[in-house]
């Protein structure tokens, strides 16, 4: 069945111009079924936030076509793709940046308000029920700037999860987490896989992370291998 | 609901920022505050102007013109089989004056908008005391109606303007001409046309309007006696003097009069075109510092917007990257900057009503002025408060244009 498939790359090359030209991502096709938990792994500047940047939608400067639920992403306008990341992508940046005047809630509201599909009472509930999956609920009402830096990713987490999303990207997402920690977003990534079948890429350089998803993906000099 | 949040993000922008809000805010409200003050001055200076040349300019004048240019005299309606018989140029008589000055002034009288019409018979003059003769205008006038065109008895400094009426002995001499003739009030004085005739007047009242034009060399008395001087009947005058309820609408009036009369109808500006010129060139003055100014405030926000965009652009590029689209970051920045506007365009009202309330009230003791002139016009405060907006509009929408084109991976790859 052809919709079973997520996400569905095909042939991706990537260049960088300066300072001297340069191919980051060699002909990477790969697919992700929907509900499938994969590791992205490699080396340091094998290419791994590249590449996800790209299958964020992101980076629009690429070869090669990406599709994700089938629809075919490559060529469209950046609006249109705004709006799609929005509705259908969570993502958690390797340096989990949020609007630090903001509080804590309302930072995990931001996606659901810029999507408009629920009341902001809904918005509200919901976003203290991703808080408290990701154990930091009692920080609700703090200003962002004011978490330590393994709080602010797990508020990052919570913020990508909100618009529940088909594909939950997260560039070393547990990078700042203690075992503790990693062990419960590991848990909800797996859950979110499990039982509600959205999909998971995250990079990681830690072995058991990768160890326990579905599949592993390796990058090595802009080549995938595994 | 994303608006909403925009508006969220802008004001969350804005109160972080409070020192380089404030001088947004500033920027703007001092643009404002000087352009209704210079426009209020320019256009306070221009009403004094008015008021001044008005006082002894009507809005409209109506006089028989005489052709002054007399070397082509058979071109006009002249038919190919028509004789002409030509005898010299300056043999031919024209008739002086207006003979029949009651049917021009019905005529006349009819427009809209007029608020006193009168007519005037005017001549040049020797006046004479002893062996001082000095030349001069004397002014036949109905002396109520001259009041209500130019104000005349609040300028009298002795006697009463109105007696004129009532005395066609009466005469009311020009301060400064009195003391040319070493004459004051109750003095003969006699007077000579340019005919030769001669009369005895009996001064009742003593004229200063500030304006020398008039104070040095003008005399009124009753128009019928200015008639029998110049041996015209009761219907003769030289002028009819027309006011309107809006000076501005001389130029049109005079326009639409020249289709009912052959009469030279001549507007306060063809009359006056320096009172004109003086009034375009303050407008403009007036004009290019305050647009200056706003451009002055506009390069202040300006640079705060742009700092604000350099400093939110990771903000920026997150909400780029969480699905906020370029009209969003356009819509974000745009809130700030016009909240800075209308803040400062509502602070920059008061203030300049306020300076100008201050100034209005500086002493100024020259001409007839107490203190320097100011107009309050509710024009001058709106188009002050939509050309600051505008200003703020355009001045924060090109760094809100900035941070919409910003590519969020550039900035999140770090
Ligand atoms: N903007 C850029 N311009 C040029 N080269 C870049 C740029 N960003 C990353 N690179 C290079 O691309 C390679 C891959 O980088 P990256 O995807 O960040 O690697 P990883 O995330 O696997 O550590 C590295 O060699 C890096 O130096
Ligand atoms: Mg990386």
């Amino acid at each position: 069945m052809e919709n079973t498939y997520a996400l569905k790359a095909t042939g991706i090359n990537k260049f960088f111009h300066q300072p001297t030209e340069f191919q980051v991502l060699k002909d990477i096709s790969f697919e992700a079924k929907k509900g499938e938990f994969l590791s992205l792994v490699g080396k340091s500047g094998s290419g791994k936030s590249t590449l996800l940047y790209v299958l964020s939608t992101m980076d629009t400067d690429y070869e090669g076509t990406l599709s994700i639920n089938d629809e075919s992403l490559t060529g469209k306008g950046q609006n249109e793709l705004a709006a799609f990341r929005n509705a259908n992508i969570g993502f958690v940046f390797q340096f989990h940046y949020l609007l630090p005047e903001f509080t804590t809630l309302d930072n995990v509201m931001l996606p659901a308000l810029k999507l408009g599909r629920k009341s902001k009472e809904e918005i509200r509930q919901s976003a203290l029920d991703k808080l408290e999956l990701l154990e930091i609920k009692d920080q609700a009402h703090k200003s962002a700037n004011k978490l330590s830096g393994g709080q602010q990713q797990r508020v990052a987490i919570a913020r990508a999860l909100i618009n529940d999303p088909a594909i939950i990207m997260g560039d070393e997402p547990t990078g700042n987490l203690d075992s503790k920690n990693t062990d419960i977003v590991f848990d909800i990534f797996r859950q979110l896989a499990k039982y509600r079948g959205q999909t998971i890429i995250a990079v990681t350089h830690d072995d058991d992370f990768a160890a326990k998803s579905d599949r592993v993906l390796e990058l090595s000099d802009g080549y995938m291998v595994a | 609901m994303t608006r909403s949040t925009n508006t969220k993000v802008a004001f969350s922008h804005l109160t972080s920022r409070v020192k380089q809000s404030i001088v947004a805010v500033l920027s703007v409200t001092f643009g404002i505050s000087m352009y209704i003050f210079m426009n209020g001055f320019m256009t306070g200076v221009n009403d004094i102007q008015a008021d001044l040349a008005f006082s002894s300019l009507a809005h409209i004048r109506v006089y028989n013109d005489l052709p002054e240019d007399r070397s082509d005299l058979i071109s006009d309606d002249q038919m190919p089989s028509q004789l002409v018989n030509l005898r010299h140029p300056k043999v031919i008589q024209y008739s002086e004056g207006i003979n029949n000055v009651d049917r021009e002034i019905s005529i006349l009288g009819q427009f809209d908008g007029i608020t006193e019409i009168t007519s005037q018979v005017n001549m040049n003059v020797f006046f004479r005391n002893g062996s001082t003769r000095v030349s001069g205008v004397l002014n036949g006038v109905n002396a109520a109606k001259e009041d209500r065109l130019f104000g005349m008895a609040a300028s009298m400094k002795s006697g009463n303007w109105l007696d004129l009426d009532h005395r066609s002995d009466g005469i009311i001499l020009g301060v400064g001409l009195a003391k040319r003739l070493s004459l004051g009030m109750d003095d003969n004085v006699f007077l000579k046309t340019g005919d030769g005739i001669t009369r005895n007047f009996k001064i009742i009242g003593l004229l200063e309007t500030s304006l020398n034009s008039i104070d040095n060399s003008k005399a009124y008395v009753r128009i019928n006696s200015a008639r029998q001087l110049v041996s015209e009947n009761q219907s003769y005058a030289t002028d009819i003097q027309i006011n309107l309820t809006d000076f501005e609408n001389a130029e049109a009036m005079a326009a639409q009069m020249r289709q009912y009369t052959d009469f030279k109808v001549e507007s306060w500006n063809e009359a006056n075109g320096q009172l004109e010129a003086g009034n375009e060139l303050r407008n403009y003055l007036a004009l290019a510092v305050s647009l200056t100014i706003l451009l002055v405030a506009g390069f202040g926000i300006y640079n705060i917007m742009n700092m604000t965009v350099n400093e939110k652009i990771r903000e920026i590029a997150i909400l780029k990257a969480m699905g906020f689209e370029g009209w969003d970051i356009v819509e974000i920045f745009l809130t700030q900057s016009l909240i800075i506007g209308l803040m400062g365009g509502l602070i920059g009202i008061l203030i300049g009503g306020g300076v100008s309330t201050i100034v209005n009230n500086v002493p100024f003791n020259i001409a007839s002025l107490e203190t320097l002139p100011m107009a309050f016009r509710k024009s001058d405060y709106l188009s002050a408060f939509v050309f600051g907006l505008l200003t703020t509009f355009i001045a924060g929408y090109l760094p809100a244009r900035k941070a919409s084109l910003i590519d969020p991976v550039e900035i999140i790859r770090g």
